[in-house]
């Protein structure tokens, strides 16, 4: 498992790579800024890290989803697929390493936001625009959500949480238009449809689980802890259906 | 060494280990490859390589002692014989041959020996 | 050792393998014969269990071919088929990781007799290159049953000894050897039976010294009887 894992990093670890390069670089830019009190740059800088943070996030989740479609429908995928390794095994790995690396970018930017936050306080006096365009921001995102730490955590937990389900549902499509509907025409569109039809489900079940409950972080968790059980069962259909029914 | 794809390989072979026998350049009772280096050797199917000593095991070139392996007969007399058998055989082909361009033996020992000169 | 039963794979109207069952026994060496799109390589998938059969099965040992199959059978895809990012050595590590039958020193022996280096680049190796490669890495597996699918496309004539010898030196009593090739001529001495397969179907499974015995047939001359009239 750990091996698998280990090849299903290594084929998307320049993106990685890259993601972290640039992140670094921004970064720099941001501390600089602070550090001469430049307020144009300041705000380029916050906007451009969030944006990274958003995107990256996403793209990761993307680039994982492409590296399985590639597995199922190139020659590459003989590589994968001719090891002695069940599907239950080889989409495990895909899904435990797209989760934490998603997981991990996302914490990675949590903290990396926290520390430049902190670093704004320090002189949030002259630095109130700024303040404002962060709030503007995350409020974009979610009306409620107090500007407190654990809130903030809460929220990011779920919108990750949020993200992986849609990662592993964009797997199940993809894995039915490889397996069941492979050789039909238009069954690129017709994955594409059961992949919105999936989403809009899941959607409904968790209006349903979360409409009582009127704590905002309560909230925010059961949606992220009821993503992961999504992504669970899910995983667990789409697995079945490669074991059963796929061929590369 | 190349074969004749439409003659059996293992008698394509064993032809060619009668002759070194013959030749004498394998020694009365000098061993032969085992069954695995004789396919090596000759790049044929191991399978093959077997069927050649099975084979030339029934002519009383060879024999298979157990479990060290196959030997070229040490019966000299046998080995003669074979040889005579391989040189009237390669006589005959040629008088053959020579009947069909119009030749009586006499006329085609006459050659022979013209050829010598 | 591996039998196939009944198996068809039909890829939407069209059936590529059509209901094929034949039994293929260890210590032999097989060609498996016939023109492109005939079903070869469809079969050889079948039976790697890359491929899910539309109807029947491949068993290996008896049972149907599984994950537990494919740590005995070492297949040996015609198309390149490794990452691109990969070096010659990282595919050897890649099979290590994953196949406990694969020997490292086994596979830097035949890098070395087919001339190439731990430090090339897969995307950088001409299509011979990569041919031998294919093979190295698949012949250093200690496997049950090894199916290679063309082993002599690509490569040169000197290299085809080569590889002809290795695959030779593989061929003991308890292995089971199966090469397709539309290079008849090079199967001809290291193969003691012969499948032809036409339009999916199984034409035949023979002996073919017993053929050449019997009939003073060579395989290529099979062949052209099979075929001959259906190529232009």
């Amino acid at each position: 498992m750990f091996k698998l894992m280990k090849y299903e990093f290594r084929k998307t670890w320049i993106t990685k790579l890259i993601l972290l390069g640039i992140t670094a670089a921004v970064e720099s830019w941001f501390l600089v800024s602070l550090y001469m009190e430049k307020e144009d740059g300041l705000a380029a800088s916050i906007a451009i890290l969030m944006m990274l943070a958003i995107f990256g996030v996403l793209f990761i989740g993307l680039q994982s989803v492409i590296t399985l479609h590639r597995d199922m429908n190139t020659k590459q995928g003989y590589m994968l697929f001719m090891t002695p390794n069940s599907c239950y095994k080889i989409l495990g790995a895909k899904v435990l390493e797209n989760g934490l690396s998603i997981a991990l970018t996302g914490a990675f930017y949590f903290a990396l936001g926290a520390l430049d936050i902190s670093l704004l306080f320090a002189k949030q006096g002259q630095l109130n625009q700024v303040w404002q365009m962060i709030q503007d921001i995350i409020k974009s995102f979610n009306e409620e959500i107090p500007l407190t730490s654990d809130a903030l955590a809460a929220f990011t937990f779920s919108l990750l949480a949020g993200w992986i389900t849609t990662v592993v549902t964009a797997y199940l499509a993809d894995v039915i238009s490889a397996a069941l509907l492979n050789g039909k025409s238009f069954n690129g569109v017709i994955s594409f449809v059961i992949f919105l039809v999936l989403n809009w489900a899941f959607g409904w079940l968790e209006g349903i689980a979360i409409r009582n409950i009127p704590n905002v972080v309560t909230m925010m968790l059961v949606r992220g802890g009821l993503s992961l059980v999504v992504a669970a069962v899910m995983y667990v259909a789409t697995a079945q259906i490669m074991e059963k029914k796929l061929s590369v | 060494m190349e074969f004749d794809a439409n003659r059996p390989i293992w008698l394509q072979v064993m032809n060619a280990l009668e002759t070194d026998i013959i030749t004498g350049r394998r020694k009365p009772g000098e061993k032969l490859p085992g069954g695995r280096d004789l396919a090596l050797r000759f790049e044929i199917n191991p399978n093959t390589a077997a069927r050649v000593y099975q084979e030339l095991e029934k002519t009383g070139l060879c024999e298979t002692r157990r479990g060290m392996g196959t030997f070229v007969t040490g019966d000299e007399t046998v080995i003669a014989s074979a040889r005579n058998d391989f040189i009237r055989q390669t006589v005959k082909n040629f008088l053959q041959r020579m009947a069909q361009l119009g030749e009586t033996p006499q006329s085609a020992a006459r050659m022979i020996l013209r050829e010598e000169e | 050792m591996l039998e196939s039963k009944e198996v068809t794979k039909q890829f939407g109207s069209k059936t590529a393998v059509d209901h094929i069952s034949m039994k293929l026994e260890k210590g032999h060496v097989y060609a498996m014969l016939g023109p492109n799109g005939s079903g070869k390589t469809t079969w050889m998938k079948l039976a790697a269990g890359l491929l899910k059969p539309t109807y029947g099965m491949v068993c290996f040992n008896g049972e149907p071919v599984s994950i537990e199959s494919r740590k005995h059978v070492a297949y040996m895809s015609t198309e390149p088929y490794f990452y691109t990012w990969m070096t010659v050595k990282d595919v050897g590590k890649y099979y290590q990781d994953f196949f406990e039958d694969f020997s490292y020193d086994r596979y830097l022996t035949l890098l070395k007799q087919m001339e190439l280096t731990e430090n090339l680049r897969t995307k950088a190796l001409s299509s011979g290159m990569m041919a031998k490669l294919k093979i190295a890495v698949t012949m250093a597996r200690d496997a049950d049953v090894y199916m290679l699918d063309e082993p002599f496309n690509g490569i040169d004539l000197l290299a085809r000894d080569e590889i002809r010898a290795c695959i030779l030196s593989y061929a003991t009593e308890e292995k089971l050897l199966l090469l397709s090739s539309h290079l008849v001529e090079e199967m001809e001495a290291i193969a003691d039976r012969a499948v032809f397969i036409k339009e999916g179907k199984l034409i035949e499974n023979v002996d073919l010294e017993d053929m050449r015995t019997q009939q003073g047939v060579s395989m290529a001359d099979r062949y052209r009887q099979i075929y001959g009239h259906t190529e232009g």
